[in-house]
């Protein structure tokens, strides 16, 4: 059986926020926001980044907020 | 007591001089509307994560916002801004609850209790010098 033989996906098993202790997520945070736009303008699922459903929602707004202000892309291209 | 943060973002032509007199229009239209700014954030010259205008970088300015009352002048600021076409982006962000509520969360997570008093400190705390890549 050779085939899908390695996905080099780095996958967090835990929640970074809750992880490093962030209740504050800061939109102007944009190394921390990168983290969560890797390719596209797509914000990394759940179930790859690991953020937990607390932390997902002001992490979106954050990247939303971000997003507005031109400090981090919508699309990576 | 409310906190908010205003950034706004100006096309870079504009000399730095005239920035901070748009600035101070800006500060003074804050503070005859009753709340207070605690703190204030020049970023200058900035690259853009995406073209706007056709331009590839903004001058960064933030101020932070309190209001005892909950009445500012931030909507007639906004409404300044939308106004003013060298203002490439602006977003006012209320920040007491969030703040608040991620203080609460601290003791929870374990180890150090908050002093109960401060954790409606100036948003200004929070933030630290913010290390910006040029
Ligand atoms: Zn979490």
């Amino acid at each position: 059986m050779g085939r899908a033989r390695k996905v080099f996906f780095r996958r967090r098993k835990v929640c970074k926020f809750c992880a490093d202790k962030i209740d504050y997520i800061d939109y102007k945070d944009v190394k921390l926001l990168q983290q969560f736009i890797p390719e596209r303008s797509k914000i990394l699922p759940r179930r790859i980044s690991g953020t937990c459903a607390n932390h997902q929602r002001p992490l979106q707004q954050a990247i939303k907020r971000a997003r507005h202000l031109a400090l981090i892309p919508f699309t990576t291209d | 007591m409310r906190t908010y943060e205003l950034m706004f973002v100006v096309d870079p032509r504009v000399s730095d001089e005239d920035v901070v007199t748009m600035t101070q229009e800006y500060r003074n239209m804050i503070a005859s509307g009753g709340s207070t700014i605690t703190a204030e954030e020049n970023w200058g010259r900035r690259k853009l994560a995406y073209t706007i205008d056709k331009l590839n970088e903004g001058k960064y300015v933030l101020f932070y916002v309190s209001s005892e009352t909950g009445k500012t002048a931030l909507p007639e600021v906004e409404h300044r801004m939308r106004q003013n076409d060298k203002i490439l982006r602006y977003l006012t962000v209320r920040t007491d609850e969030d703040l608040k509520r991620a203080a609460r969360r601290q003791p929870a997570a374990g180890t150090t209790p908050p002093p109960p008093g401060e954790s409606t400190s100036p948003a200004a705390a929070e933030i630290g010098p913010d290390e910006e890549e040029v």
